[in-house]
């Protein structure tokens, strides 16, 4: 098997803005544009070395398909230079790197821009099918007769929207929005309401302690005629218990326990990698942040896709016969504070580990000290297609700090998916 | 007739596939018949040895031929008329032939010539088209306004006019009479008095031309119009009656002098050629044409501004001597500003707009957002004025790559830095690029005053440490100093000449000297108007002899435009190396000291009020400081500040700061706008005579005004009677 190793030289990314706020003028091709070129610069690569772009996105902008291609173009990569945009829901950001890793090593090129990038603020609504026959039908309409005829055809119901976000938020095989799928993980692990604010709550304490460390992952944004924009602002300095107590149950009214407060943001974002193979870094003269030593996806039920994590750490590890204790930082993605919570559960579970995993033993513990150090989701938000990119960065940059050795980032996958990634700092 | 116009932005457009490509044919000819299908004959124009086909009188006498021979083929049913070239369809007349013209006669000779070949195409029985790619200009133009038909391409090298006016003279080869029958009288004067070229898309808008096909399908599409036969055109009754041409001509006529100052004789002559014209038969409106054009053609003036013409091509072509030519290193592909003050942000969004990529550097974010802040508004107000589309302006701030930290350029290029006006800073600036960058890599500056050479003298490599000095703001203005430093070598001048050239800037070459060129002959003028302000000459009366003279913008009013604070500084600087005759005046300190800036802080000699026009300050009266100027006269307010001008600039040439007199004249015109009919402050001088100069200006020194004694090179050619041009 060729063991090369992809490192990851550097990485940048916009701030995290939640949607509707400081970035939502930005299109994702913007977004992404931004932090390539902000890569570009701090890197000082002639971009002309770069194989290929590949960029993960969910909601892909309907003005710019193929985002990747258009991100690269417009970061001043050379039109030789082929981009393509990738999509496995949260993990998007993840496959980017993943494949870059697969290209490498099936010798399809040795350096890479990847990231993921995400405007959820652009996400559109859209008009039923039923509005969008009669739209067609009224664009087809000669003469005046024929288009009052057209037009009369419309019903108030054909205009109310379909919000995009919604739609891609919900699971269409099981039915489920993302966070009845935590209400779920809720309802079977006991996980208390309570619980998951204490979880929410320390994700912001930490993520606000860590804004120096953060700043140094982000380009500041400029756009026109507004001031820039240097800072994530999902982060609630003054989060309280008492304020996240006070927010109502937002996919099951009555009952439910997953609120805004303890689930992730939404949120627009864009993180670009640099990425190559160990040996095109060495003849640059070039000192990675580390690199990606290995990795896994794994499917699991849509219902349960929270747990998807425990699913793709456990086929990980038997890949790289590496445990959660060699890990000296994990990240688990917080798509909800249940859904981590859940994941905490499972990883530590003998019963788990036999009817699921089908193995003797649990995955470990992971404890508090080494999971999500700087925040997560819930406090920097979840711009979809590009917090996997930013795990990693985050990730790498932390290992540095601390001059550690070893990091484990995994996302649960909306469909029923979990993804674990490898990384080592050189 | 006219106008040679080679757009450097087109310059270089890749050769579009001609579905006319003409077939083998003689090789020193630039006219060609070539039969084509359907009874349709092509008259194909292709200048042997040349990328424009211009009009001289061999090629006019090359279509007369064709013509006659069109004339007799009694089975054609068109005849469509193309270019072979690339980026130019025909682009007017030859200015070196109409340089050379000397009298009366051979005007008229050019000029009739030139008419007889339009209306044969005119007369022709047969449907004729003027199928444009490239630039259709002047007299280019002129032969499609004598087709029934025009067709453009809508490529970007297709522009469309009739710039006659532009170098002194008018539209004479029919142009002043088919183009208001064409397009209507009110349009057709905003062309010509304009001297307006534009791009095919406006150029169907206004009428000037019929339709716009690619290149590629121009004959087919032309084709198509020979198969509909002659058009009727609809006549512009409204506005072509004589009444209403009056009433046109008398608004125009206002603007012009408003706009001129009575300077220039070709807009008000082409004004009355056109209105009068209009209400004539072509043939006499023709005859006004002749006679206005070869009333004009031999004018200092027109003289002068052709000239301009000729210089700024040289500038455009301008190479260093002995640094290699063909085998130079590769062409600037990546630069970098370090700055994103307005100077630096200004270069940066003009570098990103001629389609290169620029990383902007400045020490911190919030600096750097100013200068983003600053692209971004120019690129914002270039779409308000159609200069950019919003995809264009998008793409060029796609290009400019912030950086608010260190960052690697081992790969620019070019960095120029354009730091704020300190020495100490800017040496510890090219300290560290020294380190930052390759070593082909070109350290410029962007110092407006600052001795480069001692900037050099720091870096491991002061061979490459070069200046641009580009004049604000730098989207406006076409001049830039390069500037040798003492270290400076041939083939950094070379490269450094070049991507000025590269991106649509107009070079001159200046040595390493306080003030270098343009401001350092300003300065004088600046001050003497300062002086006599404080001696009690009215601020109006001051900038009003200036307009008077041609300058576009009096001293005082300049010195606001500027900013007090920024003149004082450079004048200072000046002031330490020249010593008295640049000695700054008391009201200069004193204004800036009360934070009296200029337009930049509300007020300065004048009130800067928005959206009002500057009145003169009340408050700056308390810095008059005697009568002694108040009963000069306008005329010798005048002579005053442009002597000092001349001296300075004389001093420049004497110093060798640059090679010739044209450099100075070119400088001055591109860098000031300095009176360009007078063709700058050398030719000024010429014209008034050395003698005259030095005399008045020794009275002056002998009335106890010491910084007028004129300079060597002055004082001898006034003894001597020389001139600082040969005569032609």
């Amino acid at each position: 098997m060729n063991t090369a190793r992809l490192v990851i030289v550097d990485g940048v990314r916009t701030p995290f803005c939640k949607a509707g706020t400081d970035l939502a003028a930005l299109g994702a091709d913007e977004l992404g544009r931004i932090a390539v070129s902000a890569l570009l610069t701090r890197t000082g690569l002639d971009p002309a070395l770069i194989d290929e772009v590949i960029f993960g996105c969910v909601a892909q902008p309907a003005d710019a398909s193929n985002v990747a291609r258009v991100i690269a173009l417009r970061a001043g990569i050379p039109q030789s230079v082929p981009a393509v945009t990738v999509h496995r829901n949260c993990a998007s950001g993840f496959e980017a790197l993943t494949q870059a890793y697969e290209k490498m090593l099936a010798g399809r090129g040795s350096i890479f821009v990847v990231g993921g990038t995400e405007s959820m603020s652009n996400i559109p609504l859209l008009f039923p099918p039923s509005a969008a026959k009669k739209f067609g039908r009224l664009a087809r309409a000669k003469g005046l007769l024929q288009r009052a005829q057209a037009f009369a055809a419309f019903r108030p119901a054909d205009f109310k929207p379909r919000i995009g976000l919604l739609l891609g938020l919900t699971d269409p095989v099981c039915n489920l929005n993302m966070g009845e799928t935590a209400e779920v993980l809720a309802r079977e692990f006991d996980i208390s309401r309570a619980v998951q604010d204490v979880f929410a709550l320390q994700s912001h304490m930490r993520a606000a302690a860590a804004r120096e460390k953060l700043a140094e992952e982000i380009c500041p944004v400029f756009q026109a005629g507004k001031e820039v924009v240097t800072q994530d602002n999902g982060i609630r300095e003054h989060q309280t218990f008492d304020a996240l107590g006070g927010l109502k149950p937002q996919f099951d009214r009555k009952n439910g326990s997953v609120t805004a407060g303890n689930a992730s943001q939404i949120t627009d974002g864009a993180v670009a990698l640099l990425v190559m193979s160990e040996a095109r870094a060495l003849e640059l003269g070039l000192t990675p942040l580390g690199a990606l030593t290995g990795y896994a996806y794994a499917g699991c039920d849509p219902v349960r896709m929270g747990l998807g994590p425990v699913f793709a750490i456990a086929r990980a590890e038997a890949q790289t016969r590496l445990t959660l204790a060699d890990a000296d930082i994990i990240e688990v993605n917080e798509a909800f504070a249940a859904q981590v919570l859940a994941v905490l559960n499972c990883a530590a579970s003998v019963e788990f580990a036999r009817t699921q995993l089908h193995r003797d033993g649990p995955l470990g513990e992971i404890s508090a000290a080494k999971l999500n150090v700087n925040g997560g989701s819930i406090a920097l938000g979840h711009p979809v297609g590009a917090t996997g990119a930013r795990l990693v960065l985050t990730a790498l940059k932390e290992l540095k700090r601390r001059n550690a050795r070893r990091a484990l980032v995994s996302l649960c996958v909306g469909g029923g998916q979990g993804a674990a990634l490898w990384l080592e700092r050189m | 007739m006219n106008v040679l116009q080679t757009d450097p932005k087109t310059a270089d457009q890749p050769v579009a596939p001609r579905s006319a490509s003409p077939s083998p044919v003689p090789a020193d000819r630039t006219v060609h018949f070539v039969a084509h299908d359907d009874g349709i004959c092509l008259l194909v124009f292709d200048r042997p040895g040349s990328s424009a086909n211009i009009f001289d009188l061999r090629t006019l006498d090359e279509l007369a031929q064709e013509l006659e021979f069109i004339e007799r083929q009694t089975a054609l049913k068109g005849v469509v008329f193309v270019s072979a070239k690339p980026s130019v369809f025909i682009a007017g007349a030859d200015l070196n032939a109409m340089r050379k013209v000397t009298s009366d006669n051979d005007a008229r000779i050019l000029i009739e010539r030139g008419q007889a070949v339009m209306n044969r195409i005119a007369g022709l029985s047969i449907t004729t088209v003027a199928a444009v790619h490239g630039a259709a200009v002047g007299g280019g133009y002129e032969l499609c306004l004598a087709c029934d038909y025009r067709l453009a391409s809508p490529d970007h090298s297709t522009k469309i006019g009739l710039p006659e006016t532009k170098i002194g003279l008018l539209p004479g080869w029919g142009g002043s009479t088919r183009l208001p029958r064409l397009i209507g009288l009110p349009k057709a004067l905003d062309i010509i008095l304009g001297g307006k070229t534009v791009p095919a898309k406006l150029a169907l808008k206004l009428g000037m031309v019929d339709e716009i096909a690619p290149a590629e399908y121009l004959v087919t599409a032309a084709t198509r119009k020979i198969q509909q036969g002659k058009p009727l055109r609809p006549g512009h009754w409204l506005v072509n009656n004589p009444l209403a041409a009056m009433v046109i001509a008398r608004h125009a006529r206002k603007q012009v002098m408003q706009k001129t100052r009575g300077h220039y004789p070709a807009m008000t002559k082409a004004l009355e050629v056109v209105a009068r014209g209009i209400s004539r038969s072509v043939v006499d409106s023709l005859s006004l044409e002749r006679d206005g054009i070869i009333q004009l053609m031999q004018t200092d003036v027109c003289r002068n501004l052709i000239n301009i013409f000729f210089l700024q091509e040289r500038a455009r072509k301008r190479t260093v001597p002995g640094a290699g030519s063909t085998t130079g290193p590769k062409p600037v592909t990546h630069t970098a500003v370090i700055g994103a003050g307005v100077m630096g942000a200004g270069i940066a969004q003009w570098i990103s707009a001629r389609q290169l990529p620029v990383v902007l550097r400045d020490i911190n974010t919030a600096q750097v957002a100013k200068g983003m802040a600053t692209i971004a508004k120019l690129y914002r107000d270039g779409v308000k004025h159609h200069t950019f589309t919003a995809h264009e302006a998008r793409a060029g701030m796609d290009r400019v790559y912030p950086a608010p930290a260190e960052v690697p350029l081992h790969h620019a290029d070019i960095v120029i830095e354009a730091a704020v006006e300190n020495l100490e800073l800017k040496k510890k600036i090219f300290q560290r690029l020294d380190e930052l960058v390759s070593p082909g890599t070109v350290l410029a500056t962007n110092t407006s005053a600052l001795p480069i050479s001692e900037m050099a003298a720091g870096t491991r490599h002061p061979e490459r440490v070069v200046g641009l000095h580009f004049f604000n703001p730098v989207h406006r203005m076409q001049l830039v100093e390069v500037i040798t430093a003492r270290q400076t070598s041939p083939e950094v001048l070379q490269r450094a000449l070049r991507f000025t050239q590269s991106i649509g800037k107009l070079p001159v070459v200046v040595k390493d000297s306080p003030g270098f060129l343009v401001n350092r002959i300003l300065m004088p003028y600046l001050i003497e108007a300062g002086n006599l302000f404080e001696a009690g000459a009215k601020i109006e009366d001051l900038d009003a002899v200036m307009l008077d003279f041609g300058m576009p913008m009096g001293p005082l009013r300049l010195l606001d435009e500027v900013g007090l604070d920024v003149s004082l500084h450079v004048a200072a600087t000046l002031a330490a190396h020249f010593g008295d005759r640049m000695k700054v005046p008391d009201c200069l300190r004193k204004m800036t000291g009360a934070g009296l800036l200029g337009r930049k802080g509300g007020g300065g000699f004048y009130l800067h009020e928005k959206s009002k026009e500057p009145r003169p300050n009340p408050q700056v009266a308390a810095y008059v400081q005697s009568g002694k100027a108040s009963s000069i006269s306008r005329e010798e307010l005048q002579e005053r500040m442009v002597f000092l001008m001349i001296n300075e600039a004389a001093r420049c040439l004497e110093e060798q700061i640059v090679a010739e007199p044209a450099d100075v004249d070119f400088a001055m015109i591109m860098g000031t706008g300095f009176a360009p009919f007078r063709g700058g402050p050398l030719r000024h001088a010429d014209t008034v005579g050395a003698a005259r100069l030095a005399g008045a200006m020794s009275l002056l020194v002998a009335s106890g005004t010491a910084h007028f004694e004129p300079c060597k090179l002055l004082a001898g050619m006034a003894a001597a009677g020389g001139k600082f041009y040969p005569a032609t």
